[in-house]
C-alpha cells in the first residue's frame, strides 16, 4: 500500500481514491476485508484520525460495510460498484477534455488519435 | 486538553513569548512551528512548568500544572538527558524508579520498534539511535500527553522514517500530542494541527486536513502565505 499523497488535497479523499481505484481494477475484491483503521492508518503512514475519517467516508459512500465486531468489508453491492468504475472514468475523461480543450482540435480528428493510442497501448501490454 | 492562554515569556530584557494562545486536544497531533529562537521550546517547558511565566496560565484537562500531572504529561527534550555511561537497560530502570506511570510492556515493543539492543551503552550510540532511546523513554510512559522537541532534528531519513512510523501506531493513539519543528515536509500527513508561531505571537493555529479540504493548500503553502508577508 504505497500511496504517493499529494500535500493539497485531503488526505481522507485521497485514501478514498486510492480504495476506489483499486476496487475499480480489481485489485480489491468485493466483500474482502480490508485492513483496520490503525493498520491503514500504519501502512500508509497517515493520521488514525484521518485514516478513521476516510473509512467514515466510504462507509457513508456504501463503500464499506462493518457487521459487528467484525472488520470492514468492501461492499458487494454492484450498483455502488459499477459507480466506483463510472466515476473514475468520467473523472479521468473530464480531466483529459480540459487539457485537451485548450489545443482546439476537431472533435473527430481527436478521436481517431485517442483510439489509435488506445488500441496501440493495449497491444503493446498483451 | 492543553490550554495555553496569553502566555508571556522575558529573558532579560528580551521578549521570547507576547500572549500566546492555542490548545492541543487529547488523541492528536499538534505542531508547533517556527523559526529558531521564536520560543517554541521555552512554550514546551512552559506547559512543564520548568520555567517561570511573567503572564499567562496552561491548564491541563482544566486543571492547573501540579506535582500530580508530571504522571499525565511528559517532555521529550531535544537531547537525552540520560548519563551517557548508562546502558539502555540502566536508562530504562532508572525511569522506572521515577514514575509510576512507567510501562515496561510498551518500553520493550519500542525496542524492538526502534531495533534497539537494551546492553548497548548509551554514549555508544549514534545521533539516531540515541534519539530513538530519547523518544522510548518518554513514549514508555503511560501519560495522555507527550511533548516532543524537535524529535526529527539531524536525523537521517531512515531513522525519520521510524520515528515518523511511531505517530501512526498505537504507541501515540488517543494520546495528545505537541510536537515542535521547523521542517515539516514529511510528517505532513501526521498532523491534525498546525499552529505557526512568529515575533512572540501565534499569526495562525488551523487544522491541516481542512486547509486542504477548503482552500487546497498545504501546510506549507499556508506557511508561506504566512511568513512571507
Amino acid at each position: 500500500m504505497n500511496v504517493n499523497f499529494n500535500n493539497r488535497d485531503p488526505v481522507y479523499q485521497q485514501i478514498v481514491r486510492y480504495f476506489k481505484e483499486q476496487i475499480a481494477i480489481g485489485e480489491i475484491k468485493p466483500g474482502e476485508e480490508i485492513p483496520s483503521r490503525r493498520e491503514l492508518a500504519n501502512r500508509m503512514k497517515v493520521n488514525p484520525n484521518t485514516a478513521q475519517r476516510a473509512y467514515k467516508e466510504m462507509e457513508e459512500q456504501g463503500l464499506i460495510y462493518t457487521e459487528k465486531n467484525h472488520p470492514s468489508k468492501i461492499t458487494t453491492d454492484n450498483e455502488i460498484l459499477g459507480q466506483v468504475r463510472t466515476e473514475l472514468l468520467v473523472e479521468a475523461v473530464d480531466q483529459f477534455v480540459t487539457s485537451v480543450r485548450s489545443i482546439n482540435v476537431p472533435v473527430e480528428e481527436l478521436l481517431d488519435m485517442v483510439k489509435e493510442k488506445y488500441t496501440e497501448n493495449s497491444e503493446k501490454e498483451v | 486538553m492543553i490550554e495555553v492562554k496569553e502566555i508571556e515569556k522575558r529573558y532579560g530584557r528580551k521578549k521570547i513569548l507576547k500572549g500566546v494562545s492555542f490548545t492541543a486536544e487529547k488523541g492528536e497531533i499538534t505542531c508547533l512551528i517556527g523559526i529558531n529562537g521564536v520560543g517554541k521550546t521555552t512554550i514546551l517547558k512552559a506547559i512543564m512548568a520548568l520555567t517561570p511565566l511573567h503572564k499567562g496560565q496552561i491548564l491541563i484537562d482544566g486543571k492547573p500544572i501540579d506535582k500530580h500531572s508530571f504522571e499525565k504529561i511528559t517532555f521529550i527534550p531535544d537531547s537525552l538527558t540520560m548519563l551517557p555511561n548508562m546502558t539502555i537497560n540502566e536508562a530504562m530502570e532508572f525511569m522506572k524508579d521515577f514514575y509510576t506511570c512507567w510501562n515496561q510492556k510498551r518500553a520493550n515493543e519500542l525496542l524492538g520498534f526502534f531495533r534497539l539492543e537494551p546492553s548497548s551503552r548509551i554514549s555508544s550510540l549514534s545521533k539516531g539511535n540515541t534519539a530513538k532511546v530519547n523518544l522510548l523513554l518518554g513514549l514508555a510512559l503511560d501519560v495522555d500527553y507527550v511533548l516532543m522537541d524537535e524529535p526529527f532534528s539531524g536525523i537521517d531519513m531512515f531513522s525519520r522514517e521510524e520515528i515518523a512510523n511511531v505517530f501512526t501506531s498505537h504507541l501515540i493513539e488517543n494520546r495528545g500530542v505537541i510536537i515542535t519543528t521547523h521542517e515539516i515536509g514529511d510528517i505532513e500527513h501526521l498532523l491534525d494541527k498546525v499552529v505557526l508561531l512568529d515575533d512572540g505571537l501565534v499569526t495562525k493555529e488551523f487544522s491541516a486536513e481542512a486547509a486542504r479540504e477548503n482552500e487546497g493548500k498545504s501546510v506549507i503553502d499556508v506557511m508561506r502565505e504566512v511568513y512571507q508577508k
